[in-house]
């Protein structure tokens, strides 16, 4: 993603009274189950429709809400890449950071408070993670597969 | 000078719900203020991988027991949104009441935590006394006290009689009534104001800059307020944000004081406007698969909440995701706590009413 | 600062002192269930014909209902009167009761692990129709 001109479409939002209503990640799976004829991904990822490898993508939406409005600035993250903190232009910023590194591990630079991994306590680390998310998936794919 | 650190939480006597701050304090001032949450991190969130999304509105329902209403309605609508439904006008007013009926549940549960928490349990008892008689109209119209399950995606599942609306709005008047003298010991009470005035102050600038949501922004004389968007049927409603300037803990609780007052006021408007007769459709039952993304944007007693829902054509959804309003709040109680003595810690974490089930899903 | 002397609350701490406590002595009074209220759900073994269609949507997955055994059981524990199984119910069989389900305790557990409110109901097979049966078995002396 291009730092500069995302932090330069922050600042306008910023400046023009928007306030930050969420910062909002998902984990984008390859899969596209529909098209197979599987009803669920994890009917999909049984009958092997739906490889479950692949590049692992991030979609970060920035969300921004002034009176009725919301607008959303999106990005789409390899994992590993990093993305840039707005703390210095929302101050509330630094908890949803804190979160989506917490879930996601994505990592974000500069952020104006560090809480070190202590926001959440949860039994999976980085429970959204590529990873965590195939694993789950196919786990359950596993489980749902009777035998005939 | 010599810095202490006092784990605050995560039981705590003014605590309903576990959430910690390690208050970092000199002398008797806080310095600094570091929260974890997750002791109730139940991964509601994650059920999406393996519940239906027809099912998944029972879980959403069970993000907080206070707004479970509004989870529901909320979860229904985005999934409406999604598969573009059109919902039965009665029971877009029906669920708009049945949202401000639990705002007034809301506030006069949290009025009564609030008044525990400054040591006035005579006026707590009195609050949940109220409560309870909404929590039996709630029982009367969707047959449970705290979660309704009476939100489906198209509609609602049970409609209320025109006859029942009126005693409805009859006996909530009445209590309107009878909340007025507790609302008077709220505001008049030298106790409550001595505790309470000019403690933990979020000025009008610092509410902006921490983008802050419901009651609390509102208590720092903002006028911001989702229903001012006018989904759901408040197009049709007359009403303004209820807003006090003083921006400390005292205004916090006149606003939602307030705020009791003008749902009562909300409901009659919308008793008086929605269409009435026996065998009204009250839902629109989708037909196919969602798929497609929607942000929505509720007003919750606690705040502005968002939810997010991608669909991708299957049972299962892609992901949803809730922005609570405590979650949006906890900025600002860190800047409040900051600088504030030890002693009043307390009384600033309560009166931005925090839902850490919310808050952690 | 405000008037000290200044008291609100008094003439309604005076009022409690003579009147009616607002709460009910509860498990010697109990407030009469409202009309429609959710409580436990109720089955008629008669008349179900073992569609499965009440465990298949049950969001909770309290209920277990088998064709071949005939058999029908629901988890009164794990179920959250949510009414899905009412309404999806061909036969009416099933219905809510206002009343709430018993209260169970961890003691009822079984040492088999069977959990306590569990409820199990069999509907032994209609004995054969002779008027219809087979012919096959006939004149073979």
């Amino acid at each position: 993603m291009d730092t500069t001109a995302f932090l330069a479409r922050v600042e306008e939002y910023h400046r023009d009274g928007w306030r930050l209503a969420l910062i909002n990640v998902t984990t984008v799976l390859p899969a596209a189950p529909a098209a197979h004829g599987a009803q669920t991904a994890v009917e999909a990822a049984a009958v092997g429709a739906a490889p479950l490898d692949g590049p692992g993508v991030f979609e970060i939406a920035w969300g921004f809400a002034r009176g009725g409005e919301f607008k959303t600035i999106r990005e789409q993250i390899e994992q590993g890449q990093s993305v840039p903190s707005i703390s210095e232009f929302f101050g509330a910023a630094f908890l949803y950071e804190n979160e989506i590194r917490e879930l996601f591990g994505i990592n974000v630079t500069g952020m104006g408070v560090d809480l070190k991994g202590q926001l959440y306590k949860t039994a999976t680390r980085v429970p959204f993670s590529h990873g965590a998310v195939k694993a789950r998936l196919a786990a359950l794919a596993a489980s749902a597969v009777k035998p005939s | 000078m010599k810095r202490t650190t006092i784990p605050f939480g995560p039981q705590h006597p003014v605590l309903p719900e576990p959430l910690v701050l390690d208050l970092i304090l000199e002398d008797e001032k806080v310095i600094d203020a570091i929260p974890t949450i997750g002791y109730i991190h139940r991964g509601l969130e994650m059920m999406v991988e393996r519940v239906e999304y027809t099912e998944m509105g029972f879980v959403v329902e069970r993000i907080c027991g206070i707004c479970s209403f509004m989870h529901g309605m909320g979860y229904c609508v985005s999934l409406e949104a999604i598969m573009n439904v059109e919902v039965p006008e009665r029971a877009r007013w029906l669920r708009l009441v049945w949202a401000e009926i639990s705002r007034i549940q809301s506030h006069l549960l949290w009025l009564g935590l609030g008044a525990d928490a400054f040591g006035f349990e005579n006026l707590f008892m009195h609050c949940w006394r109220m409560r309870e008689q909404i929590l039996d109209i709630f029982e009367k119209t969707t047959g449970g006290r705290i979660i309704h399950s009476v939100n489906r995606i198209g509609g609602v599942k049970r409609d209320i009689a025109d006859s029942e609306l009126a005693a409805i709005l009859a006996e909530l008047q009445e209590l309107g009534a009878a909340f007025k003298e507790t609302a008077r010991v709220f505001g008049t009470d030298p106790s409550i104001a001595h505790r309470l005035g000019g403690v933990g102050v979020l000025t009008k600038a610092d509410a902006l800059a921490v983008d802050a949501v419901g009651p609390m922004v509102r208590a720092s004389g903002i006028a911001t307020d989702t229903r001012l968007g006018g989904a759901f049927m408040y197009d049709q409603i007359d009403f303004e944000p209820v807003v006090e300037t003083a921006g400390d803990c005292l205004a916090r609780v006149l606003v939602r004081l307030r705020e009791v007052d003008q749902s009562i006021d909300i409901i009659r408007q919308a008793i008086d406007k929605m269409p009435k007769g026996e065998g009204l459709p009250i839902e629109n039952r989708p037909r196919g698969l969602p798929s497609g993304e929607v942000f929505t944007r509720l007003e919750q007693p606690r705040g502005e909440v968002v939810y997010y829902v991608k669909a991708n054509g299957t049972k299962n959804l892609e992901r949803f995701r809730a922005r609570t309003p405590t979650f949006a709040n906890i900025p600002a109680m860190i800047k409040l706590v900051k600088g504030c003595d030890l002693a009043d810690v307390p009384n600033i974490i309560l009166t931005i009413d925090p839902c850490i089930s919310c808050t952690e899903r | 600062m405000a008037n000290p002397f200044r008291l609100p609350m008094v003439p309604r701490a005076l009022r409690n002192l003579v009147s009616r406590p607002a709460t009910r002595l509860y498990p010697t009074e109990l407030r009469p269930r409202f009309a429609g209220a959710r409580g436990a759900i109720v089955f008629d073994v008669e008349s179900c014909n073992f569609c499965m269609l009440c465990a298949r949507r049950c969001p909770a997955a309290a209920i277990e209902c088998s064709r071949e055994d005939r058999s029908w059981a629901i988890d009164q524990l794990t179920c959250i009167a949510c009414g899905v199984c009412v309404e999806v119910c061909n036969k009416k069989s099933l219905s809510m009761s206002a009343e709430p389900g018993r209260v169970h305790t961890r003691a009822e557990a079984t040492p088999d692990g069977r959990r306590p409110g569990r409820e199990e109901w069999l509907k032994p097979a209609p004995p054969p129709d002779l008027t219809t049966a087979p012919v096959s078995a006939a004149a073979t002396d």
